[in-house]
């Protein structure tokens, strides 16, 4: 109760203080809260951008798509380096190196390559959703004990039951911990993509309101991204504690 | 008495291992017989081999010439139907409750979920473990682990229990009581147990046989025939002569393996 007290708390001190700085400064580049409301209203009314839906369904899509590349090719890429010495000792170094790379480097030729519609965003989502998860495999395979991978051959485990009953539940933590920050980064990446160069989705919303510095609706659009956000986020939560019960019971 | 069939046959094992500095020869030429329901104790300095010994009967490490045979049949893998170990470190799942720990085995081996539950819930009581079985490994004190990772051996009833210093990291007392309890459970269910030890009271204490091990590579330097009947006093003149003969042979032994 008091930790949302303090949350709440927070909320309020910023909201006036947007206020107060948003009024005082010029009304093109800044808005305060209460001009954000009218234009997040006609937002969700679909009054100023009646394609909302279309965009926000089309940006799901892509990071739905751009995820699941990147748990997929992530977890196979993971095992292959973590299971294969040669493998591991020949492509990890090389993994680490790229992660180092900040990826929005990769954007412009993503583009040439994909195209301004959905798949580079898609190509872009999966690039940064790609290294948590290979990364979080690698670290789960390093966590498991391997002497309970001794007792679980000592009662008849064949490699198999190893992964399923040692591997998985010893190295679950550490996956689930990597694919959820695959999926937050798999979200930035397709909705960076889209900011930078796109003609459907929220970033290009996001980006046709700015460019034409209609800010309270940049801001309201910039409001529903973070909803969608928070709300994959929320749903990778539920995920983990499904799993944490998971590897309980 | 008739003598005990043979149910393990160690034949003329050698066992290299390759390390960073060379070759490491663990074990030479070692052969040992064990008869069904006896209870042989390995002892010997530290490195002698034991644990690779307990581990080709277990299936886990492969011999490099000679061959271990388990009721006539060459060892060539873990066989849970007929094998159990028991670790030095329990080695339990830490994501797993106290009674899903004592279940892995028959899990493994496919039993239905309510017969491998009510085979472990009975375990329990006489491991001392009542009331524990939704506890967590983590919760549990050392030697109750250990009583878990007994319980998860007991329960695939095997012929043969195979034990790696199971009280090894047990404080004295502990380590004491508990060997009581193993001697009762022996005892009334009759397995042939391969222990290893680093304990002269153990060894005294628990076994029908004790074979006392060389320093590196590991062969076997003597066995001993213990016929008296249990519970044993530590006291009595037969014990106490033979632990001065023991530990002359085993102090013999550590001092070799000391240089």
């Amino acid at each position: 109760m008091r930790v949302v007290a303090a949350r709440g708390a927070l909320l309020v001190a910023l909201l006036v203080l947007w206020e107060i700085v948003g009024r005082a400064s010029n009304p093109l580049l800044s808005v305060p809260p209460s001009a954000v409301l009218p234009a997040l209203r006609d937002l969700l009314l679909l009054r100023s951008y009646p394609d909302l839906p279309a965009s926000v369904l089309l940006t799901l899509r892509e990071i739905a798509v751009a995820y699941g590349l990147a748990v997929v090719v992530g977890l196979a890429c993971g095992f292959a380096l973590g299971f294969n010495r040669l493998i591991g000792s020949a492509y990890g170094p090389m993994l680490a190196a790229l992660y180092a790379v900040p990826a929005v480097v990769w954007y412009p030729s993503l583009m040439l390559f994909f195209g301004l519609d959905a798949a580079s965003k898609i190509a872009f989502g999966f690039l940064l959703g790609f290294f948590p998860v290979t990364l979080a495999v690698l670290a789960g395979i390093r966590q498991v004990n391997p002497h309970l991978v001794t007792v679980a051959r000592a009662y008849g485990a064949g490699p198999l039951g190893v992964f399923g009953r040692v591997m998985v539940p010893a190295m679950l933590f550490t996956l689930v911990a990597g694919l959820r920050t695959g999926l937050a980064l798999a979200v930035i990446g397709v909705i960076v993509g889209e900011i930078l160069g796109s003609k459907r989705g929220m970033g290009a919303l996001i980006n046709h309101a700015y460019g034409l510095l209609r800010t309270a609706d940049y801001v309201a659009l910039v409001l529903v991204t973070l909803m969608l956000v928070v709300g994959s986020d929320v749903v990778a939560s539920l995920a983990e504690r499904r799993a944490r019960k998971w590897s309980e019971s | 008495m008739k003598a005990p069939a043979r149910l393990i046959a160690i034949e003329n094992v050698t066992k290299r291992y390759a390390t960073s500095s060379g070759p490491v020869e663990a074990l030479h030429d070692v052969s040992l017989a064990v008869g069904e329901g006896e209870f042989c104790t390995l002892i010997g300095p530290s490195g002698c081999g034991k644990s690779t010994l307990l581990g080709m009967l277990g299936g886990l490490v492969h011999p490099d010439r000679g061959r271990v045979l388990v009721d006539g049949q060459p060892v060539t893998g873990p066989d849970p139907r007929r094998v159990a170990t028991v670790f030095q470190d329990p080695g339990l799942f830490p994501w797993r409750t106290a009674l899903k720990n004592v279940e892995f085995g028959l899990e493994l081996g496919g039993m239905p979920a309510e017969r491998r539950r009510s085979i472990a819930t009975e375990l329990l009581g006489p491991l001392g473990l009542k009331g524990f079985a939704g506890k967590y490994p983590r919760e549990l004190s050392g030697g109750m682990k250990q009583r878990v990772a007994i319980g998860r051996a007991l329960a695939i009833d095997t012929k043969i229990l195979l034990m790696d210093e199971p009280f090894g990291a047990l404080d004295e007392q502990t380590r004491v009581l508990m060997g009581e309890w193993l001697l009762d459970i022996w005892r009334r269910t009759r397995k042939t147990v391969i222990f290893v030890t680093h304990s002269l009271h153990e060894a005294l204490f628990l076994s029908t046989r004790v074979a006392v091990m060389t320093a590196r590579p590991g062969r076997i330097k003597s066995v001993l025939d213990l016929s008296m009947d249990y519970p044993r006093s530590m006291e009595s003149p037969e014990l106490v002569a033979l632990r001065a003969k023991l530990w002359g042979e085993i102090r013999e032994e550590s001092l070799r393996a000391m240089q």
